[in-house]
């Protein structure tokens, strides 16, 4: 069925000779390829396998996780709806009890926490993961259901019959291709095979946010003290301000079992404009006042970095074409830092509507559309456009973490501070104080659209 | 901690024979004020060179990039091509976990 395409390529080439393969070798054709074993991938694997579909997922890293860091941390009730129970397999960090967010300047931290023994019940709330451990046991679920995953496989393009999509290539080493009635673009962040494909535009600098991260060993005793946490249990923090120097941007911390992870990044266009470069950002926030006893005398294990569409809503490609579809982060579908779960249920949806191409043999957009369908309905494409203007008001505020996270401090500041004048004086004094920092008609507009857009 | 010792703490399998990430014209680079990809790359990929007058400007040591693909993005003059490793090349990760120290199977031919 490939004829057309490779009667297109000269004669004499690579592609000839793997065409004559094809040919004589009779390929096996699948009836999906799935490219990359992420949360999306193996999802999408594992629900097309339990389908009875013959499944190929492929993956260009040696092991499941081994090309993506930072983070991380799951919400149960998104996963536990997918695989019921799952932290009976799942081998997690830690539940989270407590969530803080953390508004910093140089000098000062205005520290908002929550923490609650009720958020560790069954179904529980969120758990802390390590990457490797959530990747590898998706893959295992897709492989015991009886997908075909191979690694070490880098897809480097799609392959067309027309405008419908029919295998893919794998570069070299192993300098072959594959065939299927539908591939599915599950690469992550920053897809170049949908890029090339033409299926989507080449990202902003603006959408998409690098973070460097770092690993810190401590001893679970010695995390749980300096958190107070119970055993067991585990904190999330994000920070505000300080960390993203000036820019709009976030950083975190999370806990695990017997290290902290420490997460910063901005947009990609911005760190550039900051002159400084994503290792020296994490030094500098792990040297903050706030910062350093907690992670006194750790060891790092790991540096990384990785990026994560933060474009949102509008930034979403169109996901169904003849014979394929994009999900995950190719697909630009993370709310804020959460991406697991929205990666894993558009692998579930993508799974659904493959598995109907299936049952009536016909691959075009017809029945494939169902998974923009489901995804439509869900809270995937409800959440995301209810943030949508997020984005897009963050690029024309640039200055809102920085500057908001200053006048929050300064005028936490001035009231904790006991001075000698009267309350009344005092209150005058604090407004002048707050409003030399940005006029106060500029700062009701600040409050007004960021209103407008959380609302 | 220097930026050197934190890619130490991560293990490479550099393809010799397949650079992935390139400046696709030195001349670009030499005319180029902004120079932000040495100031994005979060592994040191891009250097100055001090050589620069008989020698490309930048200097690419693309076996320590950990294939976060933002360089491609920034490049003001868009020179910059980046693809990712062929299968099993490049960086690795493993949430500093240990197990994953496993020896290097090379790739199954098909
Ligand atoms: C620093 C950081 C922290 C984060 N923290 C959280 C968090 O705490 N909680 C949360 O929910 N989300 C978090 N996210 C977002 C989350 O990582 C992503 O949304 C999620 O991983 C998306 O899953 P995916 O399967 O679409 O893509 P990925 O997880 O990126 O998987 C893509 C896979 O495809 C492979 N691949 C890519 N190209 C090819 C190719 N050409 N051929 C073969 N294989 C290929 C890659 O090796 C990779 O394994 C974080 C992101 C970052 C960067
Ligand atoms: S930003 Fe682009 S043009 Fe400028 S030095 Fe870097 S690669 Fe060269
Ligand atoms: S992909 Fe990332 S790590 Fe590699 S050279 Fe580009 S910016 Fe540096």
């Amino acid at each position: 069925m490939l004829k057309d395409w490779f009667a297109g390529v000269k004669k004499g080439t690579s592609q000839e000779i793997i065409a004559e393969k094809y040919y004589t070798t009779a390929v096996k054709k699948y009836d999906a390829i799935i490219a990359g074993a992420g949360p999306a991938g193996a999802t999408a694997a594992y629900f097309m396998a339990r389908e009875g579909m013959d499944v190929l997922l492929l993956e260009r890293g040696p092991y499941p996780g081994a090309k993506t860091c930072g983070g991380s941390s799951i919400i149960a009730e998104h996963v536990h709806k997918l695989f019921p129970n799952f932290w009976e397999e799942l081998e997690y960090e830690r539940l989270i009890s407590h969530q803080a967010y953390w508004i910093m300047t140089e000098d000062d931290a205005i520290q908002i926490a929550y923490r609650s023994t009720r958020l560790s019940d069954a179904p529980y709330n969120r758990f802390s993961v390590r990457r490797v451990k959530l990747y590898e046991w998706l893959v295992k679920k897709a492989t015991a259901a009886g997908a075909t995953v191979r690694f070490n496989h880098h897809v480097s393009e799609i392959l067309y019959e027309g405008n419908q999509a029919v295998g893919v290539r794998i570069s070299k080493p192993q300098d072959c291709i594959y065939v299927a009635n539908i591939i599915i673009l599950a690469d992550g962040a920053n897809s170049l095979l949908a890029e090339k494909a033409g299926l989507s535009r080449r990202v902003s600098a603006h959408d998409l946010s690098l973070y460097a991260k770092e690993t810190i060993a401590l001893p679970a005793e010695v995390i749980e003290e300096r958190f107070s946490l119970p055993a067991g249990h585990g904190a999330i923090i994000g920070l505000i301000g300080y960390p993203t120097a000036g820019f709009n941007g976030t950083a975190s911390i999370h806990t695990f079992r017997t290290s902290i992870n420490i997460n910063v990044g901005l947009a990609v266009a911005d760190i550039a404009q900051a002159g400084i470069t994503p290792h020296d950002l994490i030094d500098r926030l792990k040297a903050h006042q706030y910062i350093k006893p907690l992670i006194k005398d750790g060891i790092t294990t790991e540096y990384g970095a990785n990026v994560i569409p933060e474009g949102g809503y509008f930034s979403i490609p169109e996901l169904v074409h003849p014979g394929s579809m994009i999900i995950g982060d190719a697909a630009s579908l993370v709310n804020g830092v959460h991406g697991f779960s929205l990666a894993m249920w558009s692998g579930f949806f993508a799974a659904q509507a493959a598995s109907k191409a299936k049952k009536h043999r016909d691959f075009s957009v017809k029945f494939l559309r169902l998974y923009q369908q489901l995804l439509d309905e869900s809270f995937v494409m409800q959440d995301l456009r209810a943030n949508a203007p997020q984005a897009k008001w963050l690029r024309d505020v640039p200055y809102f973490f920085d500057l908001y996270s200053r006048v929050a401090n300064e005028a936490a500041y001035h009231i904790t501070k006991v001075y000698t004048i009267p309350k009344k004086a005092k209150r005058h004094y604090i407004f002048k104080k707050i409003t030399s920092m940005q006029p106060i008609g500029k700062m009701l507009k600040d409050a007004w659209s960021f209103l407008k857009v959380i609302r | 901690m220097n930026v050197d010792c934190k890619l130490k703490l991560l293990e490479f399998l550099p393809d010799g024979e397949f650079q992935h990430v390139r400046i696709l014209d030195a001349e670009l680079c030499r005319k180029c004020d902004a120079v932000l990809c040495l100031t994005l790359c979060p592994s040191a990929v891009f250097r100055w060179n001090y050589q620069h007058e008989t020698e490309p400007p930048v200097l690419v040591y693309y076996r320590q990039c950990i294939e976060c693909g933002a360089c491609r993005l920034i490049c003001p003059k868009n020179n910059i091509e980046f693809c990712y490793p062929n299968g099993g090349f490049g960086v690795t990760f493993k949430d500093g976990i240990s197990v994953y120290l496993r020896p290097y199977t090379p790739p199954e031919m098909p």
